[in-house]
Order: C-alpha cells, then sequence, then structure tokens
C-alpha cells in the first residue's frame, strides 16, 4: 500500500509540475508573440552555424560535413533548455516566487516535480527543434527523408537521451540548492562545456587527444552520434565509426543509468546540506 | 516650501482595470480608493484604519508617488506628488510590514547603509546613525549578520531602522507591525512614539488593521472601509460619539438566524456576530441601555441560551461598527 | 540638510554597486560558472573553425566575439531585466522613493557588474591568445582603447534604455532579453564578420553597438585578413559608436521618466508576481 501511494504521490508531483512548468512558460505573452519567440530563437541559432559555413567552409553548405553537424546542433536545442529549465526552477522557485520551502513540506516527489518542470522546457524545446529541421531540410538542402529513418533507434535513443538529459538536469538542480543567485543560467552554463566536448558542432576527432577522451565518456556524445544516425544514416565523427547502431544504443541506454544513480546521489547530498544550513528558503539576491 | 498642512488629499480616487484574462465575469474595475478627502498637519502622528483592502496601501502608494491617481489630487510637503515627485521624495521615507527587500548576501548595516547612500547621506553620519537605531530596535547584536539568516521580525526591525535612518519629514508607515509577535510590535510602537515626541516637526501617517495601535499611537484617526473614509478625528473623540449609546458583548449559544433576531429588536443602532466555535459572539450598539430585556426576552423566547453578557466601554472597533454597518471581520470576509 | 543632487548621484552609484561587488567576493561560484565553462563555449567555435580548416585569423574572431559575449549577456541579465528582480523582491519600490536618479542606480549596478564581466572577457582573451595561438596585434592602441570604451558606453546606454521596459512590464521584458540572445550573436557577428550577412542586414544590427563594435575592433587587430571583410573603416565605426553612446544615454534617461511614470499611472511599479 505505501508503494502504491508513493508512487500516486510520483504521478501526481510529475503531473502537477508539467502544468506548473507549463503555465510558467506559456502566460507571458499573447499566443502570438509566443510563436514567434519560438520560431526566432531556434532559426537564428541553427543560422549561426550556417554562415560560419558560408563564410569559410569548402563547398560552404555543401562541404560533407554539415548534414551531420546541422542535425547534431538542432537536437542539441535541448540539452540547454532541458538542463536550465530544471535547475531554474529550483531558482525561480527559491528566490522569486518563495515556493521552495513549501515544496519541501508537502507530500511531493521532489525528483517527480523536479522531472516535471523540465516537461514543458523539452515541449518547448520540441517545438524549437522541428522548426530548425524543416528549415534545414526545406532551405539548406539537409537530406532528412521521412521514409528513411531508422525509427527503432531513433525512439530507443531518445527515450534514453530523455532520461539523461532529466536527471542531469536534476543534478545541477542540487547544486543550485547549495550555491547564490547568480548561478540562475547554470544549466546554460553545463550546457555550453557540453557544447564544446560532445561533438555537436565538429567532430570529436578535431579535439586534442586528451580533451576527446571527455567528450568519449559524455553520454551525449553517443546520443548526438545516434541521432545522427538515425536521422540521415551517418554519423559525423570517425572516432565513433566502430561502434554499431545497437552498440550507440545500448551505451546511452546504460549510461542513463549511470547518470540516474549519480543525480540521486548529488542532489539527496545537496539537499541535506541545503537543509543543514537553512538554505531551502535562501534569497541572495544581489 | 514649508507649509503647516504636511498631506493633503482633494477627492483622490484610484481605479484599477482588471485584465480581461484575470476578470472572467467578475468586475472588470475595482475601485480601490473613491473621493477621499483628508488633511494631516504638520507634527501629526494619523493613523488609517480599515480591513484588508479598504484602500489603505493604495492611498500609500500614492502618496509616497509609488502610484498615480485616477483623479483627485495629492500634495505632500506642499508638493504635487504627480507633478512633481522628485520633489516629494526628499522629504519623506517608507516602511512597509511583510517586506522581504534588501540583498539576502549582505549584512544587516550592509544593506542600511546602501540605503543611505541613495539619500546622498556621508558614510561616516549614516553609520552613526545606523548603529544608534540598531541599538533603538534591540538588532545592534545582528548588525554583521547577513540579512537571510534574520527571522521575520528581525527583518522588520532593520526595515524599520531604514525608514528612520534618512530623518524623513514625512514618514509613510504601512501595516508596519504585521506578522510581528507582541514583543517586537511593542518595542517598533515605543520608537514610533519617542521619534515623534522627539521632534514636533515630524508627520506620521501609519495605516494599520490593528485597532490598539491605532487608539495608543495616533492624535487622529480616519476610518476607512471600500476606499472610502467614513469618520476622521481623535480616537477619544471617535469613541466619545458612542457613549450615549450603550455596548454590550453577548455570548450566545445554540441559536441561528441572529440577524433577523436581533437586527429586527427595537432599540439596536448596530450589531456584529462573530461566530466561534461553539457559540456566537454578538457585539450590540442599543439607543438605551433600557431596550437589553427586550433583545434577552427575544433570544430566550427563540430558545437561544445567553452563555455570557457584558457591557464594555466604546472601543475602535465599536466605532467602525457603528461607522462602517458591519463588524471588521466581515468587512474583510465579503468580497471586493 | 539639503544634499546636492551630484552628491546623491554618485553615493548611490557606489552604495549600488557595493553589493555586486561585495556578492563576488562572498560567493565566489562565479568563477567556474562565469569564466570557466563559458570558456568552454568560445573553444567550441574555435574547433567549427578548426574542423572546416579556417584561417587562423578566424580563430582570433571567435576568441574576440566570446569575450564580448561577456557584456553583452551582462547587459542583458544584470541589468536590462535587473528591475524586474527588484520589482520581485520589493527593491523597487525603495529606490523609486528616494530622491535618486534612476541612471545613478543603473550606472551602480553596471559598475558592479562589469568587474566580473571584465574577468570573464580578459580570462577568455588570455586562454584563448595562448591556448589556441591565435595571431593577435594591436596596431593602434589609442583608437583601439577608445572603440572600446565608446563600446561599452553605448552598450550600457542600451542596457539601461533597455531596463526601463522592465518598470513596465513583467516576465514578458525577460523572455524578450531571452529572444535578444541568438539573435543578437547572429546579426552582430560575434562569430564570423558582419558583412557576410550583407551591407544591409550590417547596418540594421548597428543598432547594437557590439556589432561595428567588434568589428573594428577586429580590423585593428587582424588588419589583413578583415581588409576584405570589413563592414565600415575603423574611424567611421568610432563616429557610430560615440553617437550611439550619445543617443542611448539620452534615450534611456528619458524613456526611465516616462516609462515610470506610465507604470506609476497602471499601477505596475509595485506589481508582483508576473
Amino acid at each position: 500500500m505505501r508503494r502504491g501511494v508513493r508512487s500516486r504521490e510520483t504521478w501526481r508531483s510529475l503531473r502537477i509540475a508539467a502544468w506548473l512548468g507549463w503555465q510558467v512558460e506559456s502566460n507571458w505573452a499573447d499566443p502570438f508573440v509566443f510563436a514567434i519567440y519560438s520560431v526566432i530563437k531556434p532559426i537564428a541559432g541553427a543560422l549561426i552555424l550556417v554562415f560560419m559555413y558560408v563564410v569559410v567552409a569548402r563547398g560552404g553548405l555543401e562541404n560533407p560535413l554539415f548534414p551531420a553537424i546541422f542535425v547534431g546542433n538542432a537536437f542539441f536545442i535541448y540539452v540547454p533548455t532541458v538542463l536550465s529549465g530544471i535547475s531554474w526552477s529550483i531558482i525561480d522557485d527559491r528566490e522569486h516566487y518563495g515556493m521552495l520551502k513549501y515544496m519541501y513540506v508537502a507530500p511531493l516527489d521532489i525528483f517527480a516535480y523536479l522531472a516535471g518542470r523540465g516537461i514543458a522546457k523539452a515541449v518547448i524545446a520540441t517545438i524549437a527543434l522541428v522548426i530548425t529541421l524543416l528549415l534545414g531540410v526545406f532551405a539548406l538542402g539537409v537530406p532528412i527523408e521521412f521514409a528513411s529513418i531508422d525509427w527503432p533507434l531513433f525512439i530507443g535513443v531518445s527515450l534514453f537521451g530523455a532520461a539523461i538529459l532529466t536527471f542531469l538536469g536534476i543534478l545541477l538542480g542540487g547544486i543550485t540548492l547549495i550555491t547564490a543567485r547568480h548561478s540562475y543560467y547554470v544549466g546554460e552554463a553545463v550546457a555550453g562545456a557540453l557544447y564544446l566536448f560532445c561533438g555537436v558542432v565538429f567532430p570529436i576527432d578535431v579535439l586534442p587527444a586528451w580533451l576527446r577522451w571527455i567528450g568519449q565518456a559524455i553520454p551525449l556524445t553517443y546520443w548526438l552520434e545516434a541521432l545522427r544516425r538515425a536521422m540521415i544514416g551517418v554519423g559525423a565523427s570517425r572516432t565513433l565509426d566502430g561502434l554499431s547502431d545497437a552498440g550507440l544504443l545500448a551505451i546511452v541506454a546504460g549510461s542513463s543509468f549511470g547518470v540516474a544513480g549519480l543525480a540521486y546521489v548529488c542532489y539527496r547530498l545537496a539537499e541535506r546540506r541545503a537543509l543543514g544550513r537553512g538554505l531551502i528558503d535562501m534569497q541572495t539576491m544581489y | 516650501m514649508r507649509t503647516d498642512v504636511a498631506i493633503r488629499t482633494e477627492e483622490l480616487t484610484r481605479v484599477f482595470r482588471v485584465r480581461r484574462r484575470e476578470a472572467k465575469g467578475q468586475k472588470r474595475e475595482v475601485v480601490a480608493l473613491d473621493g477621499v478627502s483628508l488633511s494631516v498637519a504638520r507634527g501629526e502622528l494619523m493613523g488609517v484604519l480599515g480591513p484588508n483592502g479598504a484602500g489603505k496601501t493604495t492611498m500609500i502608494k500614492i502618496l509616497s508617488t509609488l502610484l498615480s491617481p485616477t483623479s483627485g489630487r495629492a500634495e505632500v510637503a506642499g508638493v504635487d506628488v504627480v507633478e512633481d515627485p522628485w520633489e516629494v521624495r526628499r522629504h519623506i521615507g517608507m516602511v512597509s510590514g511583510g517586506e522581504s527587500s534588501g540583498y539576502g548576501l549582505l549584512t544587516v548595516e550592509e544593506n542600511l547603509w546602501m540605503f543611505s547612500q541613495f539619500y546622498g547621506i556621508d558614510s561616516k553620519t549614516a553609520r552613526a546613525r545606523i548603529r544608534e537605531l540598531l541599538d533603538i530596535v534591540g538588532l545592534a547584536d545582528r548588525a554583521r549578520t547577513k540579512i537571510y539568516h534574520l527571522s521575520t521580525g528581525m527583518r522588520q526591525k532593520m526595515n524599520f531602522v531604514r525608514g528612520f535612518m534618512t530623518e524623513p519629514e514625512i514618514l509613510f508607515l504601512d501595516e508596519p507591525t504585521l506578522g510581528l509577535d507582541v514583543q517586537t510590535a511593542k518595542v517598533l510602537r515605543d520608537y514610533v512614539g519617542e521619534w515623534m515626541r522627539d521632534r514636533g516637526d515630524r508627520t506620521l501617517l501609519l495605516t494599520t488593521h490593528a485597532m490598539h495601535e491605532a487608539d495608543e499611537l495616533c492624535d487622529r484617526v480616519a476610518i476607512i472601509d471600500q476606499g472610502r473614509i467614513l469618520a476622521c478625528d481623535a480616537p477619544v473623540r471617535l469613541k466619545r460619539s458612542l457613549q450615549r449609546d450603550a455596548i454590550f458583548r453577548l455570548r450566545i449559544g445554540a441559536l441561528t438566524d441572529l440577524e433577523s433576531l436581533i437586527g429586527g429588536a427595537e432599540g439596536v443602532v448596530r450589531f456584529a456576530q462573530t461566530p466561534r466555535e461553539d457559540h456566537t459572539e454578538v457585539d450590540v450598539i442599543l439607543s438605551d441601555e433600557n431596550r437589553l430585556p427586550e433583545v434577552l426576552g427575544a433570544i430566550r423566547n427563540r430558545g437561544g441560551s445567553l452563555l455570557s453578557l457584558e457591557k464594555r466601554e466604546p472601543t475602535l472597533e465599536d466605532v467602525f461598527l457603528s461607522v462602517v454597518g458591519h463588524g471588521f471581520e466581515e468587512s474583510e470576509e465579503s468580497p471586493q | 540638510m539639503t544634499r546636492s543632487t551630484w552628491t546623491i548621484f554618485w553615493r548611490t552609484v557606489i552604495g549600488r554597486a557595493y553589493p555586486r561587488i561585495i556578492g563576488l567576493q562572498r560567493e565566489k561560484s562565479w568563477l567556474f560558472f562565469d569564466v570557466f565553462l563559458p570558456l568552454l563555449s568560445v573553444a567550441a567555435y574555435v574547433y567549427i573553425y578548426r574542423a572546416i580548416e579556417a584561417p587562423p585569423e578566424f580563430l582570433g574572431f571567435v576568441v574576440l566575439g566570446g569575450a564580448m559575449t561577456a557584456y553583452w549577456l551582462n547587459i542583458m541579465w544584470n541589468m536590462a531585466s535587473q528591475f524586474y528582480w527588484e520589482k520581485e523582491t520589493g527593491n523597487l519600490e525603495l529606490y523609486i522613493i528616494a530622491p535618486t536618479s534612476r541612471m545613478a542606480i543603473l550606472l551602480g549596478m553596471a559598475i558592479g557588474g562589469i568587474v566580473a564581466t571584465t574577468v570573464r572577457a580578459l580570462a577568455v582573451i588570455a586562454i584563448g591568445t595562448l591556448v589556441f595561438r591565435v595571431p593577435m596585434t594591436v596596431t593602434s592602441v589609442p583608437i583601439f582603447i577608445a572603440v572600446f570604451v565608446s563600446t561599452m558606453i553605448a552598450l550600457y546606454g542600451l542596457g539601461m534604455l533597455l531596463s526601463s521596459l522592465f518598470l513596465l512590464f513583467g516576465r514578458e521584458a525577460w523572455h524578450m532579453s531571452e529572444l535578444l540572445r541568438e539573435p543578437v550573436f547572429l546579426v552582430s557577428g560575434f562569430y564570423f564578420p558582419v558583412k557576410a550577412l550583407g551591407f544591409a542586414v550590417a547596418a540594421a544590427a548597428s543598432i547594437v553597438p557590439i556589432t561595428v563594435g567588434l568589428d573594428a575592433m577586429r580590423q585593428l587587430l587582424f588588419p589583413a585578413m578583415m581588409s576584405d571583410l570589413r563592414f565600415l573603416p575603423p574611424e567611421a565605426e568610432l563616429a557610430i559608436l560615440a553617437g550611439s553612446a550619445v543617443l542611448f544615454l539620452t534615450l534611456a534617461q528619458r524613456s526611465l521618466a516616462f516609462l515610470e511614470q506610465l507604470a506609476r499611472r497602471e499601477g505596475r511599479l509595485t506589481l508582483r508576481g508576473q
């Protein structure tokens, strides 16, 4: 019975947090303005990459690297959005709305709550992703064909990738529990670092060997590579050529459990520290 | 420009328009202040008493240049608050109750020093004044504590010091003891009294819904409800106006529909009922003390039990009841 | 005792800069999140150019652009939207009723924030130059300094102008700050010479001081590579920056006064929880 109560609590926490996250994200403007905001940001992000290729790369957009890089960059939208969405919700609830303490007093599953807050961001990221991919296909000649997509690989790696991002966000949420407000963009800052190591916009082969191993130790590197193979049939990095599609999927799946465990431990440690130092309702705004 | 009138309002009105998304079938306009005309003399401690949502904070916001009136006029230190808010700010200070303002990473002293700089006070003078005031409010030992470690009461004490340290000519206190314990509230009230006595040219406008606070401190009290001033006079004169009436407090058990029973009885000027756990408390103002047996008889005939009866001296709450037509708590419960 | 407007102004600047500066010392995690991690992000763009075999000067473009993003983000988040946070915590009303200038408060914030931002920018340039062996030589130090200072003044003037929006708006303005990130990075040529976007787009993007500031600084650091890729001569760009500085500061002052009055009329100065 206790398990039943806890699972109802988990579901309730997830559901309410997803609703709350959507309210927070979407109620600030009328739908038209919100739509413009959702379109302009991802397109601008993609176009930075496009113009870098146009200005410098041999062959411009015909450069063989471009499609894989474009696809990787598009899916990477999820990373800063979900990571910052979850970690930011801690700071927002604590410093802005003064509600974090009430979340802790309530019979809430905090992990489900944080995951739920990430869902709204993920929905927005999905809109941005679709728009970016449509731009790539129809304006930039990126060869994505609906019929040719490896759907089993795509679905499998997407689900495990979502889990990795969620737990990573929770881990960062733990860090924000015990730091001052100016780390409000910790999610985006970490995403910036991942941008370097995970072969998002360049093959990890380009990195010096001593940095490459960092990329190879991060699950998101394999996640992106698998998504590229699922969408356009090729990856970006020669370093990962030796891995089959199933191998990539297995790495992503296995590491999702590892990240989950790490996030759980780190968050609980941070939480204990925060509770011990009375930081749950800390307001540091300066 | 020096004037004997520190604060003046003429037909001051403020209407809030509720946006369509929020209104959803409710009123689209909320009249927070409705033609308020008030005059506060230099050196006076004026209280504005009313329940939540009466318009007290709206009035303070207009007078402290945070909000413009919809119509009417307000002058502070002889300066129109709309035409020249900059000049007004040189003369005023404000303390609000239930505040969480300040920077958590800074200490009490640092927060206060920072605000003193916005008033151009040199650091040496500012620090001396801060130390003196912290000592008076009992926060001297917390001067070097970061404010996110402070309790609500301590934060409010700090806010108090912030309001007073700039030595304003005119000070607005908006429910300054809200949420504070009895002892802390008393310390702050005592300080307010001393501050006023210290210099005869200081003026203070205090909003509160604590009757005893208004009674204790204020030279005059304005009773406000639903945006209108209903009475304005010294507390003793307001209470005296009721002394020709007889005020009783009855505790009645096991009886419903007191509204028609007591309201319909002869000689009842006003009454207010407050449900308690196992009885109802009824405050009754009678035009003549001799009407009391009729009221008691009506209760007995209906099968009600009289648990206790006491005759009281009029309080400001009774004045409120008399002026407004219902009790303070009933006023807070009714929708706007 | 009456205090002069000037005394109140400069005391306010010092007072408001204080929490920013002291906060940096008391919570040092900003060194990791605001300096080290963004360095990695800049490195990513360097490697993009390496992957597509760009000339080494392009690495320099990215390093310089990465340094300047620190200032742009500081403007957007620690200045423009700061009034929104102050409103939410109840500090804004205390600023409003104080007999001091809003520009003084914003200037104090800017000065306080510029310390951390400059540390970040210098770290990016130093490490970028050393690690990636970017060849940088300043052809004219006085003009370079003039360009940088003008860019900063114009940029912070723009920040003050944008901050006035937050007196009136709530979360909508915060999202606008978010919106002004990638599009500005794109059209202002943070990572590639703005001329690649065409003269018309570059001209329109010049409304953001960093566009011409970056272009001018690149010309002074990489004159050979920029000879075909420049937007306007550095002297012309310096003139534009000077004009922008005056324009934005003037507009900011007027906008702050106007929007404060409007917010006061609509009852939004103290509206929280938006």
